[in-house]
């Protein structure tokens, strides 16, 4: 009966979301798991936690001034979160004279956005799976300011638009997006000598993956198993080159020259320049492609191939198991794929596979299996300790010392989806400051809820039924013992600053714990 | 209430990390010291060190991508008609001095191009697909050069089964958890018996740490006091992890190995400009830190190498894509450097990997195996490179 269980219910939150709030549990208790799952794959507006907190929402500019500009130190409300991307552009072009960090705004504005959602979003999953994707078809915000102007526009229109929902739509939705054209640099991509970043990406990590690139083993396309019946096995070298001419052309509205006379508009959006498409006959997966195809045809006869075929359904229902249930057992990756493909047309394709995961007995088993990544921990800290979060600099940095440099990984790979990415000795260091910091507000974030409770032995055990799903005598008493606390010593009045000062201690303590952490 | 002192004997007693909080760095007779620096992304070696007067490259390439040998940007000769990039004074003086030896047309013998499939097989010692699922562990933690430090958030993949490998960026502020002695205390019970990968890294890294800690350069008040060197500072990203490398080697913790990162190759589009500041950085930072561990010359390695080159010609990006070889460079005392070790293949048309690439000549377990032998003083066992036989050596280093 694990669906109205709350030791159950308590780490599944915390996988699914980012934990409960006080008091959560309780109506979880009551709507069983499989409710909540329900209800959260089919996300509305609503948001009556957090809309309030976005639209009042004042984040910190400051600036030094330079060559024609003031210097600046303000708190300013969020204005990028909902601008179109031609509106974001001329931030991103940077023409106007303006420092960095006006530049930089639009991205800073949805880490923090990020942030909020995470903590007050009665939309949990989405929350997760936004991160899952970012993860995914992951795009460097932190490597430029032109990159960083155009984050907004990514993250609600690609990512979020389509984080429940189609997976050959989202592709084209990532492959036409001013950020992955600018990242993976196919907007500069050409017929005679194709740059071939994106299509080599494309295959290896965001569709096929990697155990399906079978180079090593063949050198012709038509040697790959498979190959003349039209279903061949995996890619090659030459599927890259040939998917490489077939997205030239796909560029963005940047402004630059098409030939002598004719240039680019300055708005950022997607563009199809017919003069940069290689047209001549191609054959990627063993398909052939006739020479000139109509405008964009060839690229998305690339996606359809790659969404459509079944190492692509292994691939990401494998990295799908690995997020949510910490693990991927053969039996749940073949049922979660033969899922994915039975919903390849449908709108909500994502969803359903999602549901599958975590309405399986692999879900529910895996108690313990995953470690909570830094964004994860800071969020869940804050919702269970209560505090009402307010996104700084100081916590995005704390996030990003434990290893999750949000919208701010190096590699196209995305940040690894593995435990032992968090394990290093400092990571480790700054996992529990990242803890300590929350409960002793080291970055104005807020202050937690102090639990009414007579004596630290209670108000020990008071954090773990918020922060780790019920009393652990063990550690308390551990956590007790590390500050020389007896369990009985009275804790004093609410609103005494040495109660305040040891809740928050304890708070912290009992979130350093292995069950917090573990989940 | 706990002192400092029994803190650190608490949480070093019965745990695994003897090597840092016993040992201290090898004298003379003793291992040396091993640093791995990675050059991430694919550097494109035919624009690190250009085959100057070669025809079929200056028929292949664009100018911007090639390094020449006149004019106000002409490179470094280094012999054998190649030229080493200009932004490179660094290297090129301590080529000059004898110390770095550079071997062009290195890389792995697979033929991927694949960033993530070819550093895996580097990283487990290994050149075959097919032998990556049958090797989870790293190279360096087969040939157990313990204890190993990465400069970097997380260990080196070379590293992926070691014992005693311990992933620290920065030294800033101490390294032992905020909070103190109580705190430390609480996290010592707590994970006392955790299980698993993460229970073990906790009391790893809680035992590690107090041990560096102890050692760490303080002032009166108790206050970290790092050195830091200007000479550094031109080394962009790779600056603070080369310091704090620096840092560890002359606390004498004991230190066998080292990782780090540059990463910034992967230059698809634009490639000149974005290039040329990744070697300065490289440069830069390798001249600082030998200047600043001239006491270690003889006792340490360095070797520098990059997952594959870039492809001979470049696209319309002005970029180039993944290639096959690329360049590797050992640095150290006992480096027989000055030159340009191993084969070169020659760019000429019907020498190429798949008509389009730089082949691989010199194979990068080759060299990284003579640079283990270096410090260890003795082959490395047959299982750090499982079947590869190395053949002749690509004698880098000076017998001694």
């Amino acid at each position: 009966m694990t669906n109205r269980d709350p030791a159950f219910l308590a780490t599944a939150l915390a996988r699914a979301g980012n934990g409960p709030r006080p008091g959560e549990l309780d109506s979880l208790v009551r709507q069983g798991w499989a409710g909540w799952v329900e209800e959260q794959l089919a996300p509305t507006d609503a948001d009556p936690a957090l809309a309030p907190r976005l639209s009042s929402l004042l984040l910190r500019i400051r600036h030094g001034g330079g060559d024609g500009w003031e210097p600046v130190d303000e708190m300013r409300p969020l204005a990028f979160l909902d601008r179109p991307i031609d509106t974001l552009w001329p931030l991103a072009a940077g023409k106007q004279k303006m420092d960095g960090a006006e530049r930089r705004r639009p991205r800073d504005e949805v880490l923090a956005a990020t942030l909020l959602r995470a903590v007050h979003s009665r939309w949990q999953l989405r929350e997760v799976m936004a991160g899952f994707w970012h993860d995914h078809f992951n795009v460097d915000f932190m490597s430029s300011d032109t990159l960083a102007a155009t984050l907004p526009a990514y993250d609600r229109d690609v990512i979020r638009a389509h984080a429940l929902g189609n997976f050959r739509q989202f592709l084209e939705a990532v492959a036409t997006s001013t950020a992955m054209l600018i990242y993976l640099s196919n907007r500069s991509s050409r017929a005679g000598a194709a740059n071939e970043n994106f299509a080599r990406e494309l295959f290896e990590l965001h569709t096929l993956g990697r155990d399906a690139y079978l180079n090593d083993r063949y050198d012709r396309w038509r040697d790959v198993p498979g190959a003349l019946a039209g279903q061949p096995q995996g890619y090659i070298d030459q599927d890259v080159y040939e998917a490489a001419r077939a997205l030239t052309g796909w560029t963005i509205e940047d402004g630059g020259g098409i030939d002598g006379k004719r240039h680019l508009s300055e708005s950022g959006r997607f563009a199809y320049v017919e003069s940069w498409h290689d047209g001549y006959q191609k054959r990627v997966l063993a398909t052939e492609f006739q020479p000139f195809a109509a405008a964009m045809a060839d690229g998305r006869q690339v996606l359809d191939l790659v969404a459509a075929h079944p190492a692509t359904a292994r691939h990401l229902t494998g990295k799908l198991c690995q997020r949510l249930v910490g693990s991927r057992s053969p039996q749940l990756v073949a049922a979660a794929a033969a899922e994915w493909t039975r919903s390849a047309a449908a709108p909500d394709q994502i969803a359903r596979v999602v549901r599958l995961i975590l309405l399986s007995p692999d879900f529910a088993a895996s108690r313990g299996a995953k470690l909570r990544r830094p964004l994860a921990v800071a969020a869940g800290f804050a919702r269970g300790a209560g505090i009402d979060l307010l996104p700084t600099e100081g916590l995005i940095n704390a996030i990003s010392g434990a290893g999750q440099r949000l919208f701010g990984w190096p590699t196209p790979t995305g940040l690894p989806d593995d435990d032992a990415q968090f394990l290093g000795a400092q990571a480790l260091r700054q996992r529990w400051a990242l803890v300590m910091g929350l409960a002793e507000n080291w970055w104005g974030c807020g202050t937690p809820s102090i639990p009414s409770a007579a004596t630290l032995g209670q108000a020990a055990y008071a954090w773990q039924d918020a922060l780790v799903g019920g009393p652990d005598p063990l550690a308390a008493a551990a956590i007790l013992a590390g500050q020389g606390w007896s369990p009985d010593q009275p804790l004093g009045k609410p609103d005494a600053p040495d109660t305040a000062k040891k809740t928050a201690r304890l708070a912290a303590l009992v979130a350093m714990a292995p069950a917090f952490h573990m989940v | 209430m706990l002192k400092r002192r029994d803190l650190f004997r608490l949480s070093a007693a019965g745990l695994a990390y003897s090597g840092l909080s016993n040992l201290a760095f090898a004298d003379g007779g003793s291992p040396g010291l091993l640093i791995l620096l990675h050059l991430r992304g694919g550097c494109d070696g035919l624009n690190l060190i250009s085959p100057g007067d070669d025809s079929d490259f200056i028929a292949a390439r664009a100018s911007e991508l090639r390094v020449v040998g006149d004019g106000p940007d002409a490179g470094f000769p280094l012999g054998r008609g190649f030229l080493l990039h200009p932004a490179a004074p660094g290297l090129a003086e301590l080529y000059k001095q004898g110390h770095l030896a550079c071997i062009h047309a290195a890389g792995l013998a697979d033929g991927t191009r694949s960033h993530f499939v070819a550093i895996d097989m580097i990283d487990r010692g290994i050149a075959d697909n097919a032998a990556l699922a049958r090797t989870p562990t790293g190279w360096l933690a087969r040939a157990g050069r313990g204890p190993a430090i990465s400069a970097a958030a997380t260990p080196g993949g070379e590293l992926i089964g070691a014992a005693s490998a311990l992933a620290l960026p920065s030294l800033a502020g101490g390294v032992v958890p905020a909070g103190g002695p109580p705190v430390q205390a609480a996290l010592d019970r707590l994970y006392a018996n955790a299980p698993g990968p993460f229970g073990a890294a906790v009391r790893e890294s809680l035992s590690a740490l107090a041990a560096i800690d102890h050692r760490l350069p303080r002032d009166p008040t108790g206050k970290v006091t790092l050195e830091t060197k200007p000479a550094y500072a031109a080394a962009g990203e790779l600056a603070g992890p080369l310091q704090t490398l620096a840092q560890l080697v002359k606390m004498e913790i004991g230190l066998a190995s080292a990782t780090l990162d540059l990463g910034g190759w992967d230059t698809h589009e634009n490639q000149t400009g974005r290039f040329r500041g990744q070697v300065a950085k490289l440069s830069a930072g390798l001249a600082a830190l030998w200047e600043d561990l001239s006491p270690w010359h003889d006792r340490m390695v360095v070797v520098a190498w990059s997952e594959f080159g870039r492809r001979l010609r470049s696209n319309k990006s002005g970029g180039t894509d993944h290639g096959r070889g690329g360049v590797a460079m050992v640095l150290g005392g006992k480096v027989a450097g000055g030159r340009i070790a191993g084969a070169w293949p020659t760019l000429a048309a019907d020498r190429l990997d798949e008509g389009v690439d730089l082949a691989v000549a010199n194979d990068i377990r080759a060299i990284l195996a003579e640079a283990l032998a270096a410090v260890d003083g003795r082959p490395p066992a047959p299982d750090v490179f499982p079947g590869f036989n190395a053949g002749p050596l690509l004698g880098l280093f000076r017998r001694s």
